[in-house]
């Protein structure tokens, strides 16, 4: 008897489970409706807003390492002037960008700066951009000021110039050292993008909110987003292991 | 080759270097000893501009270096450094630390500079490691390939600063017999050590320097033999009793 009514429990079991399913996913075509194509906005939003982070990011990393180096050595003139502006506007950038939410950000850039741009994609490619920019500024300069100093000296005593040695010599290193760093905050970033809905962008997360809202039916959206959102960051962490793997073949003695 | 005038050096209120003359002429072999903290590593560091001076002028083959407006990227090409923790690029394999510059400044083919690399490092007695990463080398061999390095950019002057200092006792003797067969081709040398037996071999001039001076100088023979300055005999005492 037991035997008999546990078959039947699983089957009934196994029934919701697919009416869920085809309710939540195949239904309307709601899966590739609203959690692929916001899918496709997720990963869009980080691989632009990743870019920009790591572009102004580096720069601005540079800016401050450049500063701190060279600064007490330089004399007075307009290339001090510059540098010590420049460092100025970038600490102000960093510690201001991480003092906000980014969601705050994120609302501030749509409802607020630009206001006339309806693209909500395109302003949380910006946000994120912006946002992640300061937190790899950050990574880098840490990187940077992990390379041993007789590195640079080294660089300096065969002739090369300070911009040459940074890139030949220095930037190679602290790439290396930042690497787990740099994957946790791709990961964080990925994982941020999801309150985009906040500005009306349909991402993986608002896509199953709004199956959720549709069907009543919490369960199959939003598990469904948890895991691709847990399989996506596996890949990237897989990625960067092997990229670090692979750059740390010079360190094995 | 390299002229001396008044040079200064503080480290904010700390004087390192208190007004040194010097000339060392072409082909000369200087060796500097002199107690910790005496101005010697910044003197040496002084004379590639690691270290700006605070004032005075420094002149190599008549030019002065100094000049704010002197090529200070130019100069160093002509003017080879090793370190006492050797600072090899980690991320470059032997032969790309000693090819790097050759390549990268004066675009030298990269064939030419392995071809250039193979021979410093046969030099050194190091061609099969030509394809290790330095993490792989022993300190000896590190100094070594360093040396190697520094010798790619076909430098007229070497400055050494401590480079046998952070070697186990086992590994100094290659290093110096490298830094020996360097001096005995003309090599104009400037060495920060304290390897008595090798600066009475190869060195022209012995520099005691102490408290930011030259105190006093002369043959090996002199200084070693027959210090003058009472501090300069106390330093060597001090010494000779570690050995």
């Amino acid at each position: 008897m037991n035997h008999l009514s546990l078959g039947e429990s699983l089957t009934e079991l196994y029934l919701d489970f697919k009416a869920k399913f085809e309710l939540c996913f195949i239904d309307d075509n709601r899966f590739v409706d609203y959690m692929l194509s916001g899918l496709g906005n997720t990963l869009k939003i980080t691989f632009f807003a990743l870019i920009i982070g790591v572009v102004i990011g580096v720069i601005l990393a540079l800016i401050r390492i450049t500063y701190t180096t060279n600064a007490p050595n330089m004399r007075r003139g307009i290339g001090k002037f510059f540098l010590s502006l420049f460092n100025g506007i970038a600490k102000v950038y960093i510690t201001v960008i991480r003092g906000i939410p980014v969601v705050v950000q994120l609302m501030i850039w749509f409802f607020i700066v630009l206001v006339n741009i309806k693209d909500g994609v395109l302003i949380a490619i910006i946000a994120f951009g912006v946002n992640s920019s300061a937190y790899v500024a950050e990574i880098f300069r840490a990187g940077i000021m992990s390379v041993d100093g007789g590195q640079m000296e080294a660089g300096r005593s065969l002739g090369f110039g300070y911009i040459p040695t940074m890139r030949y010599i220095i930037l190679p290193q602290a790439f290396k050292n930042v690497l787990p760093a740099i994957c946790n905050e791709f990961i964080t970033l990925f994982k941020e993008t999801a309150v985009v809905g906040y500005i009306a962008v349909t991402d993986l997360t608002k896509g199953a909110y709004i199956i959720t809202g549709t069907t009543f039916s919490a369960f199959m959206p939003l598990i469904g987003a948890a895991l691709i959102y847990l399989v996506i960051v596996m890949i990237l962490s897989w990625l960067f292991g092997r990229l670090e793997r692979r750059l740390r073949a010079s360190d094995q003695r | 080759m390299i002229n001396v005038e008044h040079l200064k050096k503080s480290f904010g209120k700390l004087e390192v270097l208190k007004d040194i003359t010097e000339q060392i002429g072409q082909g000369e072999k200087v060796v500097i000893i002199g107690p910790s903290g005496s101005g010697k590593s910044t003197l040496l560091r002084c004379i590639n501009l690691l270290e700006r001076p605070t004032s005075g002028k420094i002149f190599i083959n008549g030019e002065e270096i100094t000049d704010p407006k002197h090529d200070v990227n130019l100069m160093r090409q002509q003017m080879g450094m090793v370190f006492q923790h050797f600072n090899l690029f980690p991320h470059y394999s032997v032969m790309d630390n000693i090819t790097l510059a050759p390549i990268k400044l004066k675009k030298m083919p990269r064939a030419e500079a392995e071809e250039l690399g193979m021979h410093l490092l046969d030099k050194v007695g190091l061609t099969d490691k030509a394809q290790e990463y330095p993490a792989r080398l022993s300190g000896g061999q590190k100094q070594r390939v360093a040396i190697a390095r520094a010798l790619a950019m076909n430098p007229s002057i070497m400055l050494f600063d401590e480079p046998t200092s952070a070697l186990d006792p086992e590994m100094v003797g290659e290093v110096l017999k490298v830094m020996a067969d360097l001096a005995a081709e003309g090599m104009t040398m400037l060495l920060v050590s304290h390897e008595m037996a090798f600066a009475r071999e190869v060195a022209d001039r012995v520099f005691f320097m102490d408290d930011g001076v030259i105190l006093e100088q002369g043959t090996p023979e002199e200084v070693f033999n027959h210090p003058q300055e009472q501090r300069t005999q106390d330093f060597l005492y001090r010494v000779k009793e570690k050995k």
